[in-house]
């Protein structure tokens, strides 16, 4: 297989393509992500101002918000 | 055989202290973790993949051997369907981290059903923790290289493509997603999986030990238990390889991430 030439063009075939990986772990984590950074600076506003978790839930809703635009301009079209 | 049996039944349910197994070098000594199993393990993993890289290739034949012919798939799979695919044309430059990585991991996994052995060093955040960091520090160093500069390659990796004024909003979480979970993730999931793996195999054989010397009458359960066992070890062999690629294919993924131009 090493004498084999790498497909000089890996993703113009039309066979099956290739495990993306790569972007499926890319889409969780933005989610994820945008839900832990905005929800976590929310805990942070609530426990600053004195609420009890209101800002969480917006920053939660907000980075959520955030991650899958996020996803649509990274990973979309 | 029944000392054996009441030995293991006394460690049921498994625990975390399961994972540190007694010392080599001092011999016996208690509380010293500087040359166990896992130690030995890891260090004949290295020397494994060398020697048997150094002999498969030490004189090559056109038409390959079956170490060579062994040795040249394993190198043009990871170079063929990981590095070219994910990475494109560039990723031949890749291809020779990439294919030590795949080994390593997949060589260390496998030693948690090779039978007598049947402990990954990978089942220890450690090595996976250092496997990513390396993988981390590469991409990063890639990224800076490619892009001309840290805050240049900053400034593609943060800023997606979008109007200025959700930036703001974006930004946090782009970082946090590439330069945070990225490491994170690769390290845990490589190592819950082989912690996970030895953990189920340990509950199946040990619960039969504990099965037989709790009721002999318990016995055919235990039978079945031991049987399970041998089933997950099939199981546990897919989950080796599948994790092997996973991170693999992950940390290509990332090169390719630092690689991209604007798009």
């Amino acid at each position: 297989m090493t004498g084999q030439e790498p497909p000089s063009n890996p993703h113009g075939d039309d066979g099956q393509n290739p495990p993306d990986t790569g972007q499926g772990m890319t889409a969780v984590s933005y989610l994820l992500g945008g839900m832990l950074v905005w929800g976590g600076i929310g805990w942070l506003v609530d426990h600053y101002v004195g609420t009890k978790g209101i800002f969480a839930g917006i920053g939660a809703v907000v980075g959520i918000a955030g991650g899958v635009y996020l996803i649509v301009r990274r990973l979309g079209a | 055989m029944i000392g054996q049996s009441t030995v293991l039944a006394a460690e049921f349910p498994p625990s975390v202290e399961d994972f540190y197994l007694p010392s080599i070098l001092p011999w016996g000594a208690h509380d010293s973790y500087w040359f166990t199993k896992i130690t030995l393990l890891v260090w004949v993993a290295v020397a494994l993949i060398i020697i048997f890289f150094l002999v498969s290739y030490r004189k090559p034949q056109l038409v390959p051997t079956k170490k060579q012919w062994l040795a040249e798939s394993l190198y043009g799979f990871v170079r063929n369907n990981i590095a070219v695919e994910m990475i494109g044309a560039r990723g031949v430059a890749f291809a020779p981290y990439l294919t030590t990585l795949f080994c390593f991991i997949l060589l260390n996994n496998l030693f948690s059903i090779v039978p007598l052995i049947q402990i990954s060093p990978n089942s220890h955040i450690a090595f996976p923790a250092i496997l990513a960091v390396i993988s981390y520090v590469m991409f990063i160093y890639v990224g800076i290289r490619h892009h001309g500069g840290f805050f240049k390659y900053m400034k593609a990796a943060l800023i997606p493509p979008a109007p200025w004024f959700i930036l703001p909003l974006l930004i946090p979480i782009e970082f946090f997603s590439n330069f945070m979970v990225r490491p994170f993730s690769l390290a845990v999931r490589l190592f819950a999986n082989m912690f996970a793996g030895h953990m189920l195999l340990l509950v199946f054989t040990l619960g039969g030990f504990a099965m037989v010397s709790a009721n002999v009458w318990f016995t055919p359960f235990s039978i079945v238990s031991w049987i399970m066992t041998i089933a997950l070890t099939f199981l546990e062999f897919l989950v080796i390889v599948l994790q092997a690629y996973v991170f693999t294919v992950l940390t290509a993924s990332y090169v390719q991430g630092a690689l991209a131009d604007e798009h």
